[in-house]
C-alpha cells in the first residue's frame, strides 16, 4: 500500500489538482452556465502563485491564497462583463478570455519569464494539503447540492424564467458562479504550478479547455461526485490503458464520443438511473403479493416462509 | 505593402475555405463540428500518404483530400452526431453532447496522423506540382497563391449564392430557423443534414489541401488553431451570414497579417481571440448576423 502510494504520488496529486479545475467548471455548468473562465483563472492562479514565489518570496499559504482570491475577483469581473451571453457564445467568450491569458503571459516580459515561463516556484505542499483543500471545497459544494440551496441552483439552469418568477434573483446566481468557478481555477492553478515547481505559457492551452469539459460529461454534471469519477477516470486512463500503448489517444477519443452519444448523465448519470431501476423494480416485486390476485396455495406457503 | 495585402488575400482564401464548412453546419443543421480541424488536417494527411505512393498531379491531390474529408465528416455524422440529435430530448443538451462527440471524434484523427508522422510536419512531395513564381505588376506571386485565391473566392460567393437562391438552400435556412416547422413543410432533416456534413467536410479537406500546397508542410496539430480561427470568422461575420463569413476570413487574415508585419509575431494568436471576445461583447450578432441571439 505504501509502496502503491509512492510510486503513484504524482497520479495521486494530479487527481485531485485536476478534481479542482473539474469542478472550476462544472459549477457554473450546473447553473445552466456554460462557461471555462475557471480554467484561464488556472492559468492566472499558476501565474501568480510562481510570480509571488520567485520574484517576492511569498509563503506557500499566502500564494496560494492570493491566487484563490484573484481568481475569484477576475472571474468575478469577467462575469459582470459578459454576464448576458448565453449558450456557446458565452463558452467562446470565455474560451477566449483563456487563451488570451497565454498569449499575455507570453509576452509579459520578466514578471513571467515569456515564452519559456517561470522556474523554481517550487512550495511546501504534500498529499495532506491538497485532501485537505479539496475535502473542504467539496463539503461546500455539497451544501450548494442539496436542500433548498441546491433546488434554486437546479431551477435557474432548468427554466431561468421560472426561477425568477419565483423570486429567484437569477442574475446574482450566475455571477455568483463566475467567483466560485474563478476561486477553484485559482486555487486548482497555484496549487499544480507549486507542487511542479514550473509554469510556462504552453500550460494554459485549448487542450486543458477540452480536459476540463469532457471530465465532466464523462463524469457527470450534475454533482461532485461526477466531477471526480470523471477525474479518476481521465487520470489514471493512460496507467490503464498502457497495454494498448500506442492507441491510447484513438481508445480516449472512442471513449469520449461514445459517452457523448450513449451516456447523457455521464458515468454517474448512468449508474443513479441504474440503481433507481433496480430499486422500483425490487419496490415492485416486494408490494405486488398484497396487491395481487389471491395467493395461490403453493405461493402462500412459500409468502409464509420469509 | 502590397505583397502583405496579397498574402493576406491568399491566406483569407484557405481561412474562408475552412470557416465556410464550419459556418455551412453550424447555422444550418445547429451542429457546431469541434471535429472539422481534424477533418481538414486528416484529409491532407490522406492525400499526403497517397503521394508518397503515387505521383500525382495538383488536381488529383486535391481531390483525394477533398473526397477523405467529406467521407470523414459523413461517418462523423452517421457514428457520432446523428445517434446524438436522435436521442437528445432537449437542444441545449444536444448541443453540449455534439461538442464533446466533436472533441472525441477529433481524437481520433490526430491520434492516427501524430502516431504515422512521429508529429512532425508532412507535405506533398510526392507529387508532380511545382509551384511557378511569376511576377504582375511587380508582386512576386506564385501558382499555388492564385489556385487558393480563386478557389476561395468562387467557392465563397459559390456557397453563399447557393444557400441564399437554391431550393435546398432554402431547405437548409428553414432547418436553422426553426428546425419543427420545417420539418412539417416536408424538408427530410437526417438527409439534408448527411449532406450538408458532407460538404462541410469536403470544404475541411479542401482548405487542408490548399494550405498544404502553399505551405509545403502543415503538422497533424494545426487543425486546432483553425478551429479557433474559424469560430472567430463565424462570430465576426455573424452566425447564419455566408457574406459575413467571407467578409470576417478577409479581415481575420487581414488583421494576422498586418500584426506579423508590424513584428509583432508573438501577439497573433491574440488576434482571433481578441476578435471573438470584443465582438461577443460589443455586437453579439456579429456585424451581418440575425438580430435575435439565441437564448438557450
Amino acid at each position: 500500500m505504501i509502496d502503491w502510494y509512492f510510486s503513484h504520488i504524482v497520479l495521486v496529486q494530479s487527481t485531485l489538482t485536476t478534481l479542482l479545475l473539474a469542478l472550476s467548471v462544472q459549477v457554473p455548468l450546473r447553473a445552466g452556465v456554460f462557461s471555462f473562465a475557471g480554467v484561464g483563472c488556472y492559468g492566472i492562479g499558476g501565474y501568480i502563485a510562481a510570480i509571488g514565489m520567485v520574484h517576492y518570496g511569498l509563503s506557500t499559504a499566502t500564494a496560494i491564497l492570493l491566487s484563490a482570491v484573484v481568481g475569484g475577483v477576475v472571474a468575478y469581473a469577467l462575469g459582470l462583463l459578459i454576464q448576458r451571453l448565453t449558450g456557446l457564445y458565452l463558452a467562446m467568450a470565455t474560451v477566449a478570455f483563456t487563451l488570451i491569458i497565454s498569449v499575455l503571459v507570453v509576452n509579459g516580459g520578466d514578471l513571467t519569464g515569456g515564452a519559456a515561463g517561470l522556474f523554481g516556484a517550487l512550495g511546501m505542499l504534500d498529499t495532506g494539503h491538497l485532501l485537505a483543500v479539496a475535502v473542504v471545497v467539496v463539503a461546500a459544494l455539497t451544501f450548494t447540492e442539496i436542500g433548498p440551496l441546491g433546488r434554486r441552483v437546479e431551477a435557474v439552469r432548468e427554466d431561468p424564467e421560472l426561477a425568477s418568477a419565483m423570486g429567484i434573483n437569477v442574475a446574482r446566481y450566475r455571477r455568483a458562479t463566475f467567483a466560485v468557478s474563478g476561486v477553484l481555477g485559482g486555487l486548482a492553478g497555484s496549487m499544480t504550478v507549486l507542487l511542479r515547481s514550473t509554469v510556462t505559457p504552453d500550460d494554459i492551452n485549448f487542450h486543458l479547455v477540452v480536459l476540463a469539459l469532457t471530465i465532466i460529461i464523462v463524469g457527470g454534471s450534475r454533482s461532485w461526485l461526477g466531477a471526480l469519477v470523471g477525474t479518476v477516470i481521465f487520470v489514471w486512463m493512460p496507467e490503464v490503458l498502457a497495454f494498448v500503448g500506442e492507441w491510447e489517444d484513438v481508445v480516449y477519443g472512442v471513449l469520449v464520443a461514445a459517452a457523448a452519444v450513449y451516456l447523457p448523465g455521464g458515468v454517474t448519470g448512468a449508474a443513479v438511473a441504474g440503481y433507481r431501476t433496480y430499486r422500483r423494480k425490487r419496490r415492485e416485486a416486494a408490494d405486488a403479493p398484497p396487491d395481487g390476485p389471491p395467493p395461490q396455495p403453493v405461493a402462500a406457503g412459500v409468502g409464509g416462509d420469509s | 505593402m502590397a505583397q502583405h495585402i496579397l498574402n493576406a488575400v491568399a491566406l483569407g482564401s484557405v481561412y474562408l475555405v475552412f470557416a465556410l464548412g464550419m459556418a455551412l453546419s453550424w447555422s444550418t443543421i445547429g451542429i457546431l463540428n469541434f471535429a472539422h480541424g481534424a477533418t481538414f488536417m486528416f484529409s491532407a494527411f490522406t492525400a499526403h500518404v497517397v503521394t508518397q505512393h503515387a505521383a500525382l498531379p495538383m488536381p488529383a491531390v486535391v481531390l483525394i483530400a477533398v473526397a477523405a474529408g467529406a467521407l470523414i465528416a459523413t461517418l462523423t455524422q452517421l457514428l457520432a452526431f446523428g445517434p446524438i440529435m436522435r436521442r437528445a430530448t432537449d437542444h441545449r443538451s444536444a448541443e453540449l453532447r455534439i461538442l464533446i462527440g466533436g472533441i472525441g471524434v477529433a481524437a481520433i484523427p490526430l491520434a492516427i496522423a501524430e502516431r504515422v508522422t512521429a508529429s512532425a510536419p508532412f507535405g506533398f512531395r510526392g507529387s508532380t506540382y511545382q509551384a511557378q513564381v511569376f511576377e504582375v505588376f511587380g508582386l512576386r506571386m506564385t501558382t499555388t497563391v492564385l489556385v487558393i485565391v480563386v478557389a476561395g473566392i468562387g467557392i465563397g460567393v459559390g456557397v453563399w449564392r447557393w444557400l441564399a437562391t437554391s431550393r435546398q438552400g432554402l431547405a437548409l435556412r428553414a432547418i436553422g430557423v426553426d428546425s419543427e416547422t420545417a420539418s412539417l413543410m416536408g424538408v427530410d432533416r437526417s438527409t439534408l443534414a448527411l449532406g450538408t456534413m458532407a460538404t462541410s467536410g469536403a470544404l475541411a479537406g479542401l482548405a487542408g489541401a490548399l494550405l498544404t500546397f502553399q505551405l509545403g508542410a502543415i503538422s497533424p496539430a494545426s487543425g486546432d488553431q483553425l478551429l479557433i480561427k474559424a469560430f472567430a470568422i463565424v462570430v465576426l461575420g455573424g452566425l447564419g451570414s455566408m457574406g459575413g463569413v467571407i467578409v470576417g476570413a478577409f479581415v481575420l487574415a487581414g488583421a494576422e497579417t498586418f500584426v506579423l508585419a508590424m513584428n509583432q509575431g508573438t501577439w497573433v494568436d491574440a488576434v482571433s481571440f481578441g476578435l471573438i471576445f470584443v465582438v461577443l461583447l460589443l455586437r453579439p450578432q456579429g456585424l451581418f448576423g440575425r438580430k435575435e441571439v439565441r437564448r438557450t
